[in-house]
């Protein structure tokens, strides 16, 4: 689907833990998958802002998304009011792959369980068998939606053991690099596959700029890749990590 | 609705070489990718040309580390020229350019004078119509900078490339420089047909954070571009106006239509759109449109007339 500049509207905003926002936008978007994100104008700011879609309502055309309080730009969204209007490019990004034969563990640290509830939702309309591991530093800081919540400590505590006794057959994560990295090897050394949603900053969030690259290792080849248009999705094991 | 009105022709007067542009809206380089990226936000008829991403005879993947620094409006980017080379160039966007039927200034950079000159060669082979001459990327180690901060260096490179190349050639110049006029005056002598100005400035972004008793240090060094510059911008387009006679395009923060009203009255035939296109994906079409609609309702006959009104009222 071609990506484009909407003007939405704000059906509902909530404040969902000490400092996430859900913001409910109403446009004229059609389609979107999970793990693709949008791209939001914050007109005090030089940049737009990618947030993953953390939900699309298809029939109502309502798109939701997920904001944790960072600064200038975050703080903006999280004011603006029912019925104001927000200006984004969507859908952006290559979003998830689904394997209908495949048992899924999904595993979001923090704000990066914002994709995987919206993938954990297309799962459920395939009936594809899925489980839902998500971390969080304090109790103030839970978002609800998953099948089971950790607490301080790492996610990956226990993830080896969930992994067999779920008979998990691929993985979806989002998060900070230093799981998404942790993960991918784990998922090599039991041979699962491991699909990860990275963030980073961007510029133009279309693939020209080249702001947000990252290396791949395909075919005993390294070669830079732009996180905003070849992914956000990549495969983990390809990932040169930093 | 018809974009007649806005036909630019930059004529080097010196040689009669011309280069006619559908509009005097051109999106910069590495704003604009290879060719048709933009496509989803964007018809492509309504502007000018795209200058590509400057391109260098080797691949070069760029800088490591962050490379986009945002500052108050503003942005700073140390991309580091990462570009496909030009052999991939020709053979995987040129073709697709040419069936788009995409108008395009080739940019180049080099890190010695036989680069540009193998550079013009290829781009005379494969009659391309007009050439930026990267003299000025502040963010790469080694190489262009130095041509093109030494006014004698820089009329030797321009002389080469001009030896090489009979298309339209365009010295993209860097504002960080003491005597932009000395610089100008350098490219006119050595043959260039046109200037278009300003690349980024240097800037250095920093970001402390005070976390748990600790200072949280960031710094980002490269190229600041965006609306922040856009007085330096002015201020350069008109000392290089007052030292040459060939065209200007002029670039450094323009994003709506009354910037371009401001570089016309500094002395600019044309203008690049480059870093507003990261926030407005749309916006060198809606400026063409703009203009335009402004010419139409205001009795201006053609680009030539609007000029001269704001340059000579």
């Amino acid at each position: 689907m071609k990506s484009k500049n909407y003007i939405g509207k704000i059906k509902t905003i909530t404040k969902i833990n000490k400092d996430v926002y859900k913001l409910d936008i109403s446009s004229a978007l059609q389609d979107c998958k999970s793990g693709q994100f949008i791209s939001v104008l914050c007109p005090n700011k030089t940049l737009r802002r990618p947030f993953s879609i953390c939900d699309f309502d298809k029939e109502n055309k309502i798109l939701s998304i997920l904001i944790k309080l960072k600064g200038e730009g975050t703080k903006y969204l999280s004011n603006l009011k029912e019925n104001d209007e927000i200006n984004f490019l969507a859908p952006m990004g290559n979003g998830f792959e689904l394997f209908e034969d495949k048992k899924a563990l999904l595993v979001g640290a923090g704000i990066g369980i914002a994709p995987l509830l919206f993938l954990k939702k297309e799962m459920k309309k395939k009936n594809i068998t899925n489980y839902l591991v998500s971390g969080f530093k304090t109790e103030d800081e839970i978002i609800k939606g998953s099948d089971k919540t950790v607490v301080g400590g790492s996610v990956l505590d226990d993830i080896e053991n969930i992994i067999k006794d779920k008979n998990i057959d691929i993985i979806y994560s989002c998060g900070p690099n230093i799981v998404l990295k942790k993960l991918s090897q784990t998922a090599k050394k039991l041979n699962i596959p491991c699909y990860v949603a990275l963030e980073r900053v961007m510029a133009c969030s279309i693939g020209v700029c080249r702001g947000c690259i990252i290396k791949l290792i395909k075919n005993n080849e390294i070669n830079n890749f732009s996180v905003c248009k070849d992914g956000p999705i990549f495969k983990g094991e390809e990932i040169l990590w930093d | 609705m018809g974009l007649e009105k806005l036909k630019t022709v930059l004529k080097n007067e010196k040689t009669s070489k011309t280069l006619e542009l559908k509009t005097p809206i051109i999106g910069a380089s590495g704003t604009y990718g290879y060719n048709s990226e933009f496509e989803d936000f964007i018809d492509l008829n309504c502007f000018g040309a795209i200058a590509t991403k400057g391109i260098t005879i080797e691949k070069r993947l760029g800088n490591d580390g962050e490379r986009i620094f945002e500052v108050q409006n503003g942005l700073i980017n140390r991309i580091g020229l990462e570009n496909v080379g030009i052999s991939a160039f020709i053979r995987d966007k040129l073709p697709i350019l040419r069936q788009k039927n995409i108008d395009f200034l080739l940019n180049i950079a080099g890190s010695t004078i036989e680069d540009y000159e193998k550079l013009a060669i290829i781009a005379q082979e494969n009659s391309i119509k007009a050439i930026e001459v990267n003299v000025s990327c502040p963010n790469v180690k080694q190489g262009c900078l130095e041509f093109g901060l030494n006014p004698n260096s820089l009329f030797e490179l321009v002389r080469k490339i001009r030896k090489n190349y009979d298309g339209f050639l365009i010295v993209k110049l860097s504002p960080n420089t003491s005597d932009i006029k000395a610089l100008a005056t350098a490219v006119e002598q050595g043959g260039a047909d046109c200037i278009s100005a300003i690349n980024t400035l240097r800037g250095l972004g920093i970001k402390i954070d005070y976390i748990g008793n600790k200072f949280l240090k960031k710094t980002v060094q490269g190229g600041l571009s965006g609306t922040c510059i856009k007085p330096v911008a002015l201020y350069m387009v008109n000392q290089i106006r007052q030292a040459v006679k060939i065209p200007i395009i002029a670039m450094g923060g323009i994003s709506k239509l009354n910037d371009l009203f401001e570089f016309i009255l500094a002395g600019a035939d044309a203008f690049q759109i480059g870093t507003a296109n990261f926030i407005y994906p749309s916006i060198c079409s809606n400026l063409a449109f703009e203009l335009n609609e402004f010419m139409i309702k205001n009795n201006f006959k053609d680009f030539e007339h609007l000029k001269g009104a704001i340059i000579n009222e």
